[in-house]
């Protein structure tokens, strides 16, 4: 962050967008909170709360453990003996990687309340941050059967599972995800994204159909259409596909292309020649090997 | 400054719209008492409710803000997957950021001489 905001009022309107928004800028948060908003505190009324615990978290997030252990102290005499402030505790240990000490502190959080979700959760970030991730996958999974509906960790287990190389299990959260949310286009394009990793005809076919969808929803997104062409270069080069369904993917692939050419050239500034693209995607394509 | 306006024009609308229902139950008990015929409000009076209305109206839309899409997928146009499969209650803080801080003290490393001094030994 370059220039500095002395106006509070505009601090806190973007600190409170940013908590809404569900974004991750710990280091700009941190250093509006130092500059600015640590002087106005007083004036932020009932919002100062919310404002401390995301900055302890920013806090930790960028290992500014000073600034991040002032606002817990703050939180702690605000509210003693809440499970909330328990559970920042906990991730300030997990910060200090004092692993089994924030395992215990989630622990007796849990036994104090046994429909937390949030002090479960943490146990799984724990376990994977230690690297145990076959473990994190397994207190997961329990952690599903109880909580269901959760999205985020549904999210979780498919990005856990794609690090293991596990595709097909990634590919299941990630349809649990898109019935959740059948108008997100960025659950399609991951789950395309995915079934194209996997590879194979049938997976193909699944991942061009997924990336039509995504593209369908969202046609500013580039990254699907990317996907389309890609996946319809790789099913009309397969041995299997018949001559007329081969015709039908190239028709489809140099659409893709000229979908994504077209928006260059929107975008385009005199060091950037759009037609030298349409010749480097020619070039453009993922084989097997040998 | 622009919702100080439309509080006031809210409170001034809401003030007129009662005070044009008074006038006109008002109305009605003095034709009651002299007998003459209800045929139908007074213009005026009409006239201050439906401005009334239009104005409190208007303060409302200003105080509640913005609509929202009722597209669902609107909403997401803009958004990439950063924002999107970002997972706050999963942070985890084992990761390389932690190096840019200024705290951040790196762990020790073997120097070269300590190499030297097994081998020899």
């Amino acid at each position: 962050m370059a220039s500095l905001d002395l106006d509070w009022e505009e601090v806190r309107e973007q600190l409170r967008a940013w908590r809404e928004d569900n974004t991750r800028h710990s280091e700009e948060v941190i250093d509006m909170w130092e500059y600015c908003l640590k002087h106005y505190k007083h004036k932020l009324g009932d919002e100062r709360w919310m404002v401390e615990e995301q900055v302890v978290v920013a806090g930790l997030d960028s290992y500014r453990l000073d600034i991040a252990e002032h606002s817990l102290v703050a939180l702690n005499e605000q509210f003693p003996g809440s499970l909330r402030v328990r559970k920042l505790k906990g991730m300030r240990l997990e910060a200090l990687e004092r692993f089994d000490e924030a395992m215990d502190v989630y622990d007796s959080i849990i036994r104090q309340d046994e429909t937390n979700s949030t002090a479960r959760k943490r146990k799984v970030a724990v376990l994977r941050g230690q690297g145990r991730i076959a473990d994190a996958i397994k207190e997961l999974t329990e952690y599903l059967k109880i909580f269901m509906s959760d999205g985020e960790a549904w999210q979780e287990l498919c990005d856990l599972y794609l690090k293991e190389g596990d595709y097909s299990k990634a590919a299941f959260c990630m349809e649990e995800l898109i019935l959740t949310n059948p108008h997100n286009h960025l659950y399609y394009t991951r789950y395309a994204e995915i079934k194209y990793t996997q590879g194979g005809l049938d997976n193909m076919e699944i991942a061009r159909s997924y990336f039509c969808q995504a593209a369908k929803l969202n046609p500013g997104n580039v990254r699907a259409l990317y996907g389309l062409f890609l996946s319809c270069t790789q099913v009309s080069s397969s041995t299997k596909c018949s001559a007329q369904k081969k015709k039908e993917t190239q028709q489809l692939a140099t659409w893709a292309l000229k979908e994504i050419a077209d928006r260059y050239s929107k975008c385009r500034t005199n060091a950037m020649d759009g037609s030298k693209i349409l010749e480097t995607f020619g070039s453009l394509s993922i084989t097997e090997k040998a | 400054m622009a919702v100080v306006w439309a509080r006031l024009a809210f409170l001034a609308g809401i003030i007129s719209l009662f005070h044009a229902g008074y006038s006109a139950a008002q109305h009605r008990a003095y034709m009651r008492i002299t007998e003459q015929e209800y045929t139908s409000l007074p213009t005026d009076i009409g006239v201050q409710g439906l401005m009334s209305l239009l104005l409190t109206m208007y303060g409302i839309l200003h105080i509640a803000g913005d609509f929202k899409e009722i597209r669902a997928n609107v909403q997401l146009q803009n958004k990439s997957w950063e924002t999107v499969g970002n997972r706050p209650t999963f942070y985890t803080f084992a990761h390389r950021g932690r190096a840019l801080s200024p705290n951040y003290i790196p762990p020790k490393s073997k120097s070269l001489l300590d190499n030297i001094e097994n081998i020899s030994s």
